[in-house]
C-alpha cells in the first residue's frame, strides 16, 4: 500500500464523497433504528428485512412499471410504514402486554423471528435471484479530477431531504411533539393525555419507512434479493452504536463516520478485510467509549 | 418458613430424586437403544444432530436463561472450537482427543476477551458484541485461506481410535455414543453448576442485578464466569462437530447468525431456564425439519412463526407443557 494516495486530493474527495454516500444510507437505517429503540425500547432485528422489502418495491414500482426514480422512493416509504404499523400493532402491542422486565430481550428475539420469517417469505415470493438497476439517474459531473454521478448526487440529496423532513416532522408538529415527549417519559406524557400506544405504532412505522427507503435509494449499490438486508443490518448497528444508542443526531454523524472510514478501507485493503475493519472498530469504540462517540454525558450505559 | 413446610418441602425434595433420576435413565436408555434399533445411518445422522443442537440448545439456556446473558453471535463461538481443534490437528498433528480441550480453550478465551470488554455494560451491548466479535472471526477465516483454507473449505480429521473403538468417518454409532458420552457431561456440569453456590447467584443476578450488588455479590464477576464456563463448552462441542463434519467453511449458514438464530429458537422453544427443556425441543425441532424437507423455506418460515408464538403465547416452551405429561 502507498501511502502517499493517502493523502492525494483526488483520491481523498473521490473517497470522502464515496463515503458520504454509503454514509447517507447507514444515517437512514441508523436513525430508524434509533427511533425504534428510542421510543419502543425495542431492539428491531427485522431492520435489514425491511431495507430488504424497500429494495424489491424499488424494483417493481422503477425497474417493472417503469416509474420515475422518485415515485420508487416514496412506494418504498410508504409501503414499509404500513409495513411497520401492521408489525407493531399485531406483534410488538401483543407482546408488550404481557412482557415485565425482559421486554428488551423478548422483544429482540421477536424481531429475530419477524427477520426470519421475512428473508424466506420473500425467497419464497421472489426466488434468489438478484434484481438490481444499474443506473438509475444517467450523467456525471467533473470536478478537476474527480467524477461525480448524478446518479451519487441524487441519492445524497434525497437522503439529507429525507433527514430534514423527519427533523421538521419531529420538531414542529403535534405528534412529532408527543413522540419527543414519549422518548422522554412515557408515563408523564401519558398523563398529559398522549395517547401512547398510537405514538408506539407511528415512531415503528416512520422507522421501517426509513429503512425502505434507505433500500430503494440504495438498489444500485445493493440489488434486490433477500438476504440483502444482512450487510444494511450489521452497519446500522455500528452506526447506533457509534452514536450512541437511542441518540438521532448521533446516529447521523456516526453514519456519516463509518461511511468515510469504509471508503478508505475498502480502497486501501482487499475486498475481504473490510467486513472484518466494520466489527472491529466497534469493538474499540464498545472498549473506549461504549456511551458513544457523540453522547456528551460520562455516564457509562 | 416454617418447620412444617420445610419438612414437606424436604419429603418432596427426597421423594422426587428417585423419580427424577429414573425418568433420567429411561430417556437416556431411549436415547442410547433406539438409533441402533432402527439401524439406518441416516437417522442415526438425525439423532447426532437432534443432540447436538440440543446441547448447544442448553448450553444457549446457561446463558440467557440462567444469568440473562445474550449471545448473538453463539455460531462464532462454535467456529472457534472447531476451527481451533481443527487448526491445530491440520497444521501441527495435534491429536482431536487432546483437540477437545483445545477447542473448549479457544471458545473460553474468545468468551473471556469478550465479556471482559461488554460484562460491565447492559445487556444488549453483550449481544451486540458478541456479533460483532463473532462476524469478525468468521471474516477473519475466510480472509487468511493460506492458514484455514477460508471458503474453500477445511478438511479435518475423523477422531483417531480409543480403547479399540473406531471413529472412522462411517462408524456414525460410534459418534453418537461418543456425543453421548460428550453430552452426559456437559449437561451434569451445567446441572450441578446451577445448583451450586454461584448458580444461585447466577439467578440472583437475572432476577434483580441492583439488589444483588447490594447484598456484596459482585455481578460482573458471576456474569464473567457464567459466560466463560458456556463458551468453554460450547468451544468443547464444536470441536466435536468439526471431527465429525469432516469439512469446516465459514459460511453464515455454518457459523454466521442463521445458526445463532436456530440454537436460539432451540433454546426458547424448549424453555429458558430449564437446561433440560432444550434438549427435548433439539429432538423437536430437528426431527421436524427433516420431516419437512421438501418445504425447504416454508420450513424456516415456521421456525420463525414458531419463535414469535413461543414469544407471546408460551414463554415457558415446552417446559411448560411438562406438568401434563409426566
Amino acid at each position: 500500500m502507498d501511502l502517499s494516495l493517502l493523502a492525494d486530493p483526488a483520491i481523498l474527495s473521490e473517497l470522502v464523497f464515496q463515503g458520504l454516500v454509503r454514509g447517507a444510507m447507514y444515517a437512514l437505517m441508523g436513525i430508524g433504528l434509533s427511533l425504534i429503540f428510542g421510543i419502543l425500547g425495542v431492539v428491531n432485528f427485522a431492520h435489514g428485512e425491511f431495507f430488504m422489502l424497500g429494495t424489491y418495491a424499488m424494483y417493481f414500482v422503477s425497474a417493472l412499471l417503469g416509474l420515475p426514480f422518485l415515485a420508487g422512493v416514496a412506494a418504498a416509504a410508504i409501503g414499509l410504514f404500513v409495513v411497520g404499523v401492521v408489525v407493531e400493532r399485531a406483534l410488538i402491542e401483543p407482546l408488550r402486554q404481557r412482557a415485565g422486565r425482559d421486554w428488551l430481550l423478548d422483544s429482540f428475539v421477536l424481531t429475530i423471528g419477524l427477520m426470519v420469517i421475512l428473508q424466506n417469505l420473500a425467497l419464497l415470493g421472489f426466488g434468489s435471484r438478484r434484481r438490481g438497476i444499474t443506473t438509475m439517474v444517467e450523467g456525471s459531473v467533473v470536478f478537476g479530477n474527480v467524477t461525480i454521478t448524478y446518479e451519487r448526487l441524487a441519492i445524497l440529496a434525497l437522503a439529507v431531504i429525507i433527514v430534514g423532513l423527519l427533523a421538521a416532522y419531529i420538531k414542529f408538529t403535534d405528534t412529532g411533539k408527543a413522540i419527543r415527549a414519549t422518548a422522554q417519559d412515557p408515563e408523564a406524557a401519558q398523563t398529559l393525555g398522549i395517547d401512547i400506544k398510537r405514538i408506539y405504532t407511528v415512531a415503528f412505522g416512520i422507522g421501517a419507512a426509513l429503512a425502505g427507503a434507505a433500500g430503494a435509494l440504495l438498489i444500485s449499490i445493493f440489488p434486490a434479493f433477500p438476504t440483502v438486508g444482512y450487510q444494511p443490518v450489521l452497519k446500522s448497528f455500528a452506526v447506533v452504536i457509534l452514536g450512541g444508542l437511542g441518540n438521532i443526531p448521533g446516529a447521523i454523524a456516526g453514519g456519516f463516520l463509518l461511511g468515510i472510514v469504509e471508503a478508505y478501507a475498502i480502497f486501501f485493503m482487499s475486498a475481504g478485510w473490510q467486513s472484518v475493519i466494520t466489527p472491529l472498530i466497534i469493538i474499540l469504540v464498545l472498549v473506549f467509549r461504549p456511551q458513544g462517540l457523540f453522547t456528551a454525558q460520562g455516564e457509562r450505559p | 418458613m416454617s418447620v412444617a413446610t420445610s419438612a414437606a418441602s424436604a419429603r418432596g425434595i427426597v421423594a422426587s430424586t428417585p423419580a427424577r433420576v429414573l425418568k433420567v435413565a429411561v430417556l437416556l436408555g431411549l436415547l442410547i437403544l433406539v438409533p441402533p434399533f432402527l439401524d439406518s445411518p441416516y437417522l442415526t445422522t438425525v439423532f447426532i444432530s437432534a443432540l447436538m443442537f440440543g446441547l448447544f440448545g442448553a448450553i444457549y439456556d446457561l446463558m440467557i436463561g440462567y444469568a440473562g446473558l445474550t449471545n448473538f453471535g453463539y455460531a462464532g463461538f462454535i467456529a472457534a472450537g472447531a476451527y481451533g481443534s481443527a487448526l491445530a490437528s491440520f497444521h501441527y498433528g495435534i491429536s482431536p482427543w487432546l483437540g477437545l480441550l483445545i477447542g473448549g480453550t479457544c471458545g473460553a478465551l474468545m468468551g473471556l476477551f469478550t465479556g471482559l470488554i461488554t460484562l460491565r455494560l447492559r445487556g444488549l451491548y453483550l449481544g451486540l458484541t458478541t456479533w460483532f466479535v463473532a462476524e469478525a472471526v468468521r471474516f477473519t477465516i475466510a480472509n487468511t485461506p493460506e492458514y484455514t483454507r477460508g471458503v474453500l473449505g477445511l478438511a479435518v480429521d475423523p477422531f483417531p481410535s480409543v480403547l479399540g473403538i473406531d471413529f472412522g468417518r462411517a462408524k456414525l454409532l460410534n459418534y453418537y455414543y461418543l456425543l453421548i458420552v460428550l453430552g452426559a457431561l456437559i449437561m451434569l456440569a451445567m446441572h450441578f453448576l446451577v445448583r451450586s453456590k454461584v448458580g444461585l447467584a447466577f439467578r440472583a443476578i437475572r432476577e434483580d442485578q441492583l439488589a444483588t450488588e447490594s447484598l456484596g455479590l459482585n455481578a460482573t464477576k458471576y456474569k464473567l464466569i457464567n459466560f466463560t464456563v458456556a463458551c468453554f463448552l460450547t468451544g468443547v462441542l464444536g470441536s466435536f462437530y468439526a471431527h465429525y463434519l469432516g469439512i469446516l467453511s465459514p459460511t453464515p449458514e455454518e457459523f454466521g447468525v442463521p445458526r445463532t438464530v436456530e440454537i436460539l429458537t432451540v433454546c426458547y422453544v424448549g424453555g429458558r431456564g430449564t437446561l433440560w427443556g432444550s434438549l427435548f425441543a433439539g429432538f423437536l425441532l430437528v426431527g421436524f425439519q427433516e420431516y419437512f424437507r421438501e418445504l425447504e423455506a416454508w420450513r424456516l418460515v415456521m421456525y420463525g412463526a414458531l419463535l414469535i408464538a413461543v414469544m407471546l403465547f408460551a414463554p415457558k416452551g415446552l417446559a411448560g407443557l411438562k406438568k401434563y405429561v409426566w
